[in-house]
């Protein structure tokens, strides 16, 4: 089987996370689109490893990984102390910022 | 040569069997209650909308629980290459894991004695 | 049947100055956990600035490092160890505004308990009391030894760990202001989401680049854009796709949408640290991965970056004139300084590698200074930072004024000011290197930029102040140091700049 249809199958789970960052509302679901993405990054490393028969692309896949379980932690700390604040996750009421 | 995949083509038989089964069961002897929580539409998450101020405490130590959890889960990650390779990697591969683990349990001494594992 | 696998070689030396800031970081967070609360605060500090001088010791005792390490993931060359030198000295001035606690009551700039609601009755009570959350040092160190390793990755992977490294620390820190705490977690909120999602764009270029030369390595891509059978489609979108990562982190246009936010709503010696070091260790990587990795295919990137610097300057430069917050215009100032250093990059060139380092240090230490300046002026709910509040600044606290009119003068490019010979070098580098229409686009920015600069002068010096106006607050030893050393690199490189560029220029040059 030809791997580079996992190439576009990432790269199609890549423009689902990036639609999801620009099109959700819910600060959580932003945030979980972001992790769709690092995902499909993963696959992509994957796919390059398998391909490139070097395994290098799955040992940065372990980074990713980390570095993504990383952002989890540092995101719900920050979204969950906005969110005791107003009540509400939503990246529209954050809105006292501008001009 | 397909014979290799008769494992994972049964094991989705049962697990789908499995899955037909409970929600079967569930369905015929399960009690019925229907009140207004039941119709509304599921969404898991925080809720996006805005609640009342004061609307009740907030238990943020399911989050503190859960947030431990994924950083030091995680950091395991590095420890399986290392185990694969260990016997090539001689002492420098040794070495270099307890710096990493070191620099992990210095995360996790800050989080002990500032109370992150309490319960209450 | 499994072969041995060579250990990489580790050159402890050249990576001393990284490791010696990782190490005091790393006590910082034992600090945290095992030393009293009262004494905390003291420990860091001392920390920290120790930390940051030993390295700065050690980055001059290893000035003539030119040498890959760790496998070749690390390179300690020239452009590497001036970035790290300036991010050193930068970073102490940083960790003293930080340390300030003169200015609002007794506490400091960083919040008392960050997990207290904002607003409530206990928050209310902890922001007059002298508690402060004293993590923000170990914080800020692991933010500055992630910034000095990013110029210094010469694997991508590693680079990406870096800017995690840095970025991380500064998302918490933006969310730790004392006053108007709504507003900074805000900034927090905006300033993650979004760069989030800059770091995924970033690492799914690197991961493109990996299928493109079957390895991460600035060298190795270098040798791939020789071969003629390589596929290009996978090197330009990876490039693409890292470029939108880098160019978020040091805020050109049109991935500046964050800037005037974070920078407005974050604790100011925060900001300070972000809008000086960020943007100089992101240009850091920014001239590595371009100069480096993808120096051969210059032809193909240049018209990108050409299009990227004038949007930059331009936008930059005419927001800027719109602002009413004295935060927001620095950020957009800072914009149009990302446009104007641009010029450097593009240059491609020894002369442009050496006026870009020159401006990133010139630029680090003004601003550095004016953020500064920025804590003084108050009013009974914290920083004064609306414009109208600066309204006859000048008749009320001359001294105070008249350093922030010098270094906005600096940031015009005025001449007697480090400002003016930065762009001087740039523009020099930008025309040699066949990029005139950019410097003439950026002399014209620089007007723009000059005309605001002069309004506020103008607004501070000659208009009567308001009778209920902002009062300037006596600053203690900390923030006074930080002024005078970010005023005095200002007047002396302006003056006197001849070693400074000579130092840039015996740096410009990157192995391979």
């Amino acid at each position: 089987m030809n791997p580079s249809y996992y190439l576009f199958l990432a790269a199609l789970l890549f423009t689902i996370g990036a639609l999801g960052v620009l099109l959700r509302r819910n600060a959580i679901l932003v945030f979980m689109s972001i992790e769709l993405m690092l995902n499909s990054v993963n696959l992509t490393l994957v796919t390059f490893s398998r391909i490139r028969g070097t395994l290098d692309g799955q040992i940065m896949a372990f980074f990713v990984m980390v570095v993504a379980a990383a952002e989890v932690v540092i995101g719900l700390a920050i979204i969950m102390s906005i969110f005791r604040t107003r009540r509400s996750a939503s990246v529209d009421d954050a809105n006292l910022l501008k001009y | 040569m397909l014979n290799n995949y008769v494992p994972i083509l049964v094991l989705f038989v049962l697990a789908f069997g499995f899955a037909g089964f409970s929600v079967g069961a569930a369905t015929f002897t399960g009690p019925r209650r229907y009140n207004r929580a039941k119709y509304d539409a599921y969404e898991c998450g925080i809720e996006p909308t805005p609640q009342p101020m004061g609307g009740g405490r907030f238990p943020v130590k399911f989050y503190l629980t859960a947030m431990l959890f994924i950083v030091f889960d995680i950091e395991i990650i590095f420890l399986y290459p290392w185990a694969v390779a260990f016997s090539q990697l001689k002492l420098f591969g040794l070495v270099e894991m307890a710096l990493f683990i070191g620099t992990v349990f210095i995360a996790y001494a800050y989080v002990w004695r500032r109370g992150g594992l309490e319960w209450d | 049947m499994p072969t041995d696998i060579q250990a990489p070689e580790i050159l402890y030396g050249p990576l001393s100055p990284m490791l010696i800031v990782f190490a005091a970081a790393c006590i910082g967070v034992l600090v945290e956990a095992l030393a009293p609360a009262a004494r905390r605060r003291g420990i860091q500090v001392v920390l920290a600035v120790g930390g940051l001088l030993a390295a700065l010791v050690a980055i001059i005792v290893q000035r003539g490092a030119r040498t890959l390490t760790a496998g070749d993931a690390i390179a300690v060359d020239g452009p590497t160890l001036f970035i790290q030198g300036v991010l050193v000295v930068l970073g102490v001035l940083s960790i003293l505004l930080l340390a300030e606690r003169g200015l609002d009551g007794s506490g400091g700039a960083v919040v008392a308990r960050a997990s207290t609601t904002p607003g409530s009755r206990e928050d209310m009570r902890l922001a007059d009391s002298d508690a402060m959350q004293s993590e923000v040092f170990p914080l800020a160190m692991f933010s500055l030894g992630g910034m000095m390793l990013f110029p210094a990755s010469n694997n991508l992977l590693l680079m990406f760990v870096a800017l995690e490294t840095l970025s991380f620390p500064l998302y918490l820190m933006a969310g730790l202001a004392r006053r108007r705490r709504l507003l900074s977690q805000e900034a927090a909120v905006k300033y993650f989401l979004l760069g989030a999602f800059a770091s995924a764009f970033f690492i799914y270029g690197v991961a493109l680049l990996y299928g493109y030369a079957g390895s991460v390595d600035a060298g190795k891509i270098f040798d791939a854009t020789g071969d003629v059978g390589s596929n290009d489609v996978l090197l330009y979108l990876g490039l693409a796709m890292l470029a939108v990562g880098l160019l978020f982190k040091i805020g050109a246009v049109p991935f500046q949408a964050w800037t005037p936010d974070v920078y407005q709503g974050s604790p100011t010696p925060v900001t300070a640290l972000m809008a000086a070091c960020t943007k100089i260790a992101a240009f850091g990587a920014v001239l590595r991965v371009f100069y480096v990795a993808v120096g051969r295919d210059q032809w193909d990137w240049r018209p990108m970056m050409w299009a990227i610097a004038i949007l930059t300057m331009v936008v930059g430069a005419i927001l800027a004139v719109t602002q009413t917050d004295v935060k927001r215009m620095l950020a957009y100032s800072s914009v149009a300084h990302t446009g104007f250093i641009l010029i450097g990059v593009i240059a491609v060139s020894k002369a442009g590698l050496s006026g870009t380092l020159f401006y990133l240090a010139t630029y680090g230490f003004t601003t550095m200074a004016a953020f500064a300046i920025v804590t003084l002026v108050r009013d009974s709910s914290g920083e004064a930072t609306h414009l109208a509040q600066w309204t006859g600044l000048g008749r009320r606290s001359p001294l105070v004024a008249g350093v922030f009119a010098f270094l906005l003068f600096a940031f015009a490019g005025i001449p007697l000011t480090s400002g003016f010979m930065a762009k001087f070098a740039v523009f020099q580098a930008g025309t040699a290197g066949g990029a005139g229409v950019l410097v003439v686009v950026g002399v014209v920015a620089s007007a723009v930029t000059a005309f605001f600069y002069a309004r506020v002068v103008v607004l501070m010096f000659f208009n009567e102040p308001a009778a209920d106006g902002p009062t300037v607050a006596i600053p203690s030893a900390l923030t006074a140091t930080t002024i005078a050393l970010g005023l005095a690199v200002t007047i002396v490189l302006g003056v006197y700049p001849q070693p400074m560029l000579d130092l840039a220029d015996q740096a410009a040059l990157f192995i391979r």
